[in-house]
């Protein structure tokens, strides 16, 4: 019955029926006060219920060409625009060639690793990385770090956006000379100030704040990544009812899909790698494991491998699954040689 | 933020009503549900439900601000380089300063090692004025094992500035800027925690001890994931007052036989 | 006895281009039915639609119509499918064909249940007004996934959820059974009792599809492992190993 899908609440609906309406053509000439009467409800409700069947039954006969769905894209459409798409590079050569280039837009991706093995860290990069001018191979956008446990450093990120500059000095030597006059004057406060912060201390404000990036990223069209560290820490304690908890998680999930794609950005969630005990022995998984897994584009994986840092891609619907090793350094996230190992804690 | 209430956030009269007329009062109850179960609940379309999320979700989110605007608010407030000296020579080198302020520091140590001696300690130094290297403030002390001594803590004083604790009153005022609450179960201690968040700024409050956290949890409940649990979330709150207000927070735990509590 | 002959009629199947699969499944999947993918996260689901979705466009010629809620749909592999698959017109695939053939594959995303049903229903109506023709014949339609449009709805103190989760899957089957459509949707896992997982969506949701089919993969290998919970006429239990 078509009254079955239109987004109004089952009582509502419930009303329609008894009052004998059953299809879209039988509400399309009434006025609202009309419907009110009847139904014996406000003049507005009247005027909403008869806004959503309009809306139904507009969408139901698709317009001219690619007809048979509004607002869907061929594949081939999507191919090209993929290729036009930039991803934000993690400084890290290995880590991005196993990324495909580096964080995708318009993808939520999903970095899980143990406390200490670097995930705030690249975090921080990124949202410095993508701040990289157009003529650098970057975004030249702004970040938005959602900080959930209060991991943020400001002075890490001072010290990371220097080290960025000095890179981008440092490369522009091997440019041609018209970029000379492009030459970087960038401060790292400069970096600081494209970096919008908002720490979050409940689920709720978590929550309100995801809901609000949709009307905060239409105003600040230039955002390119939100990271959100780390996204299931809230969730973690203080939930009775869990069934509720997996509701509200992939009730989140699906509006952070939805801005990664309305917004073409890229949408990193950082979280925690616990341990689980099954048959015996200990496994680590994350935090949330079963209710969250499916709630990504892709999933990467940072595990110590003996005393060096190590990527794995758990998850993607392109790329192959593959490791790659990372080094965090004083500069931020670097490749990994030789030099750059865990120091054990005496 | 959690706790705003709906009927204070501007909403259209008609939805306000609504939602009162649900028993959902706060933002918190509004956005535990997701948008498909307002609507339902609430018996409106789910267009007016999304745009009455959207209004709430917007004032209870945090503050727009830039990691920029950050650091300079933080240059700004920063009192003593962001640390409280503790008059021990070597601690405070190794610190950078003295205990930071806008984190939760830890002592911990086996019984009778003297971390209460060192909580009263630093209350002191916190309430005294700026001219003898103190805050100049007040102080939350949070005593849940009665371990509180004023006494004791005028005769450190005495000791330790006699200047200030010669002259006529200032002992007593000094004493008088340290507030001591006694929780006696744990739910209180979270309503504390929730009212001290609210009024520390507009009360001059420059240092927080909580002496000890292990006290308030024995008892309350067996060992295990529920404790975990708790404690957690007491944690977290609490590093939370610390970075908001940006100033120093001690706590104490135990130490016993190589196992922390 | 129409019935009876309605069904036999129906009895088409679509290769999934995955030979496994197709021995597996005595054919393909079946034209007219709703086929479930359940699996944990990463076993190979969204793969395997695009295997498909590549499949029909190329061997068929066939519409294909993919609702994605994930940012999953990577036309890249799609590409890359078709590059594979060797049963193609011409012995070279130029890139004429990669565009004839994409250009079959349409992608919607969707983020909420609603505009799901919408979609749904635009396609009904197209494909009852005959606007396409011939080759272009919608003849796939693929849900990824359908599980997270639902869980959000699912559970608390209402049936609502539950009512518009069973009426999105009859509304599948009908549009599959009237208008000949394989139809696909993917649907993951939870924790169940005794932390062994289980396939979300319910007790509800298990009788719905005509065809359910759960899939796994040993961690670090390309190699899935696909058994038949649920068949119209195939006996639950039988499993395939293949590779993506």
């Amino acid at each position: 019955m078509e009254l079955a899908r239109l987004p109004i609440s089952a009582s509502q609906r419930g009303k329609l029926i008894s009052a004998g309406y059953t299809s879209f053509s039988s509400l399309s000439s009434l006025s609202p006060s009309t419907l009110a009467q009847d139904l014996k409800i406000s003049d507005n409700e009247a005027l909403e219920i008869l806004r959503v069947v309009s809306q139904g039954s507009r969408l139901d006969k698709p317009d001219g060409s690619h007809a048979i769905v509004n607002g869907a894209q061929t594949a081939w459409d999507m191919l090209h625009e993929e290729e036009s798409l930039k991803c934000i590079t993690t400084s890290c050569v290995d880590l991005d060639d196993i990324l495909g280039g580096g964080i995708k837009c318009k993808e939520v991706t999903e970095i899980g690793g143990v406390p200490g093995i670097g995930k705030t860290q690249l975090g921080i990069q990124l949202a410095v990385n993508v701040q990289i001018p157009v003529n650098y191979g970057g975004l030249g956008g702004k970040a938005i770090y959602i900080d959930t446990e209060g991991s943020f450093m400001l002075e890490r990120a001072l010290q990371i956006a220097e080290a960025c500059i000095e890179d981008m000095s440092g490369n522009s030597d091997f440019l041609q000379k018209d970029f000379q006059s492009c030459q970087v004057k960038a401060q790292p406060k400069d970096f600081l100030q494209n970096i919008f912060y908002f720490r979050v201390c409940s689920y709720t404000e978590q929550i309100a704040m995801i809901n609000y990036l949709d009307k905060f990223i239409s105003e600040h069209k230039d955002v390119n990544v939100v990271i959100i560290d780390s996204v299931t820490f809230h969730f973690r304690q203080d939930f009775d009812d869990l069934a509720l908890r997996t509701r509200l998680l992939s009730g989140m999930a699906l509006k952070l899909m939805k801005l990664a794609k309305k917004f073409s950005l890229a949408v990193v969630l950082l979280n925690q790698v616990t341990t689980k005990h099954t048959e015996g022995s200990f496994q680590l998984t994350l935090a949330l494991g079963d209710s969250w897994s499916h709630s990504c584009t892709n999933r990467v994986i940072l595990y110590w491998n003996g005393d060096e840092r190590y990527a794995y891609i758990d998850k993607s619907p392109s790329l192959r699954s593959a490791s790659a090793p990372y080094s965090v350094t004083g500069k931020g996230i670097r490749t990994a040689t030789s030099k750059c190992k865990r120091i054990k804690i005496m | 933020m959690a706790n705003k209430l709906i009927s204070e956030m501007g909403l259209p009269t008609s939805i306000a009503n609504i939602f009162a007329a649900r028993n959902i009062t706060t933002a918190k109850e509004a956005l535990s549900l997701t948008e498909f179960e307002l609507m339902e609940l609430l018996d409106v379309g789910m267009a007016r439900v999304t745009s009455a999320v959207a209004h709430i979700s917007e004032i209870v989110s945090p503050p727009t601000q830039t990691a920029l605007s950050l650091m300079e608010q933080r240059v700004q407030n920063e009192y003593m380089a962001g640390h409280l000296p503790t008059r021990l020579k070597g601690l405070d080198e190794a610190l950078g300063g003295g205990i930071p302020f806008g984190v939760l520091t830890e002592l911990v140590g086996p019984p009778g090692i003297g971390k209460t001696q060192f909580c009263l300690k630093l209350s002191l130094l916190a309430s005294l004025p700026a001219s003898y290297g103190g805050l100049d403030g007040r102080v939350i002390y949070i005593d849940a094992e009665s371990k509180f001594s004023s006494r004791r803590m005028i005769e450190i004083g005495s000791k330790s500035f006699p200047e200030i604790f010669h002259v006529e009153g200032m002992a007593k005022e000094m004493a008088g800027r340290i507030l001591v609450l006694r929780p006696t179960s744990l739910s209180e201690f979270t309503e504390s925690l929730q009212q001290i968040k609210i009024s520390l700024l507009q009360n001059h409050v420059k240092l927080l001890v909580i002496d000890s956290m292990a006290a308030l949890v024995t008892g309350e409940y067996d060992q295990g994931p529920t404790r975990q649990h708790s404690l957690g979330w007491h944690i977290s709150f609490i590093k939370s007052i610390a970075e908001f207000s940006r100033i120093p927070i001690v706590v104490t735990n135990q130490w016993r036989a190589g196992v922390k509590l | 006895m129409e019935l009876l002959e309605d069904v036999q009629q129906n009895k088409q199947v679509l290769s999934t281009g995955c030979e496994g699969i197709d021995m597996l499944l005595q054919g393909g999947l079946c034209v007219g039915h709703l086929t479930e993918l359940v699996g944990p996260s990463s076993s190979g689901k969204t793969q395997i639609c695009l295997k498909v979705a590549s499949r029909v466009a190329t061997r068929y010629m066939g519409g294909v119509v993919f609702i994605d809620t994930g940012n999953s749909f990577s036309p890249l592999r799609i590409a890359h499918f078709i590059n594979q698959i060797p049963d193609t017109i011409f012995k070279e695939v130029e890139q004429n064909i990669l565009e004839k053939v994409m250009s079959q594959i349409l992608c919607h995303s969707v983020f909420d249940i609603f505009a799901m049903l919408d979609v749904v229903h635009q396609l009904e109506y197209s494909l009852r007004s005959q606007v396409q023709t011939g080759a272009d014949q919608v003849r796939l339609l693929i849900v990824d996934s359908i599980s997270s449009l639902i869980t959000p709805i699912l559970g608390g103190s209402g049936p609502h959820g539950r009512a518009l989760m069973i009426s999105a899957g009859f509304l599948l089957k009908k549009l599959a059974h009237e208008h000949n459509l394989a139809v696909v949707v993917t649907n993951h896992m939870v924790g169940g009792e005794g932390g062994i997982l289980k396939p979300a969506l319910g007790e509800s949701w298990k009788s719905i599809p005509h065809v359910r089919l759960l899939l796994s993969r040993d961690p670090g290998s390309s190699i899935c492992h696909m058994s038949i919970l649920k068949h119209s006429y195939m006996a639950s239990g039988r499993a395939a190993r293949f590779m993506i």
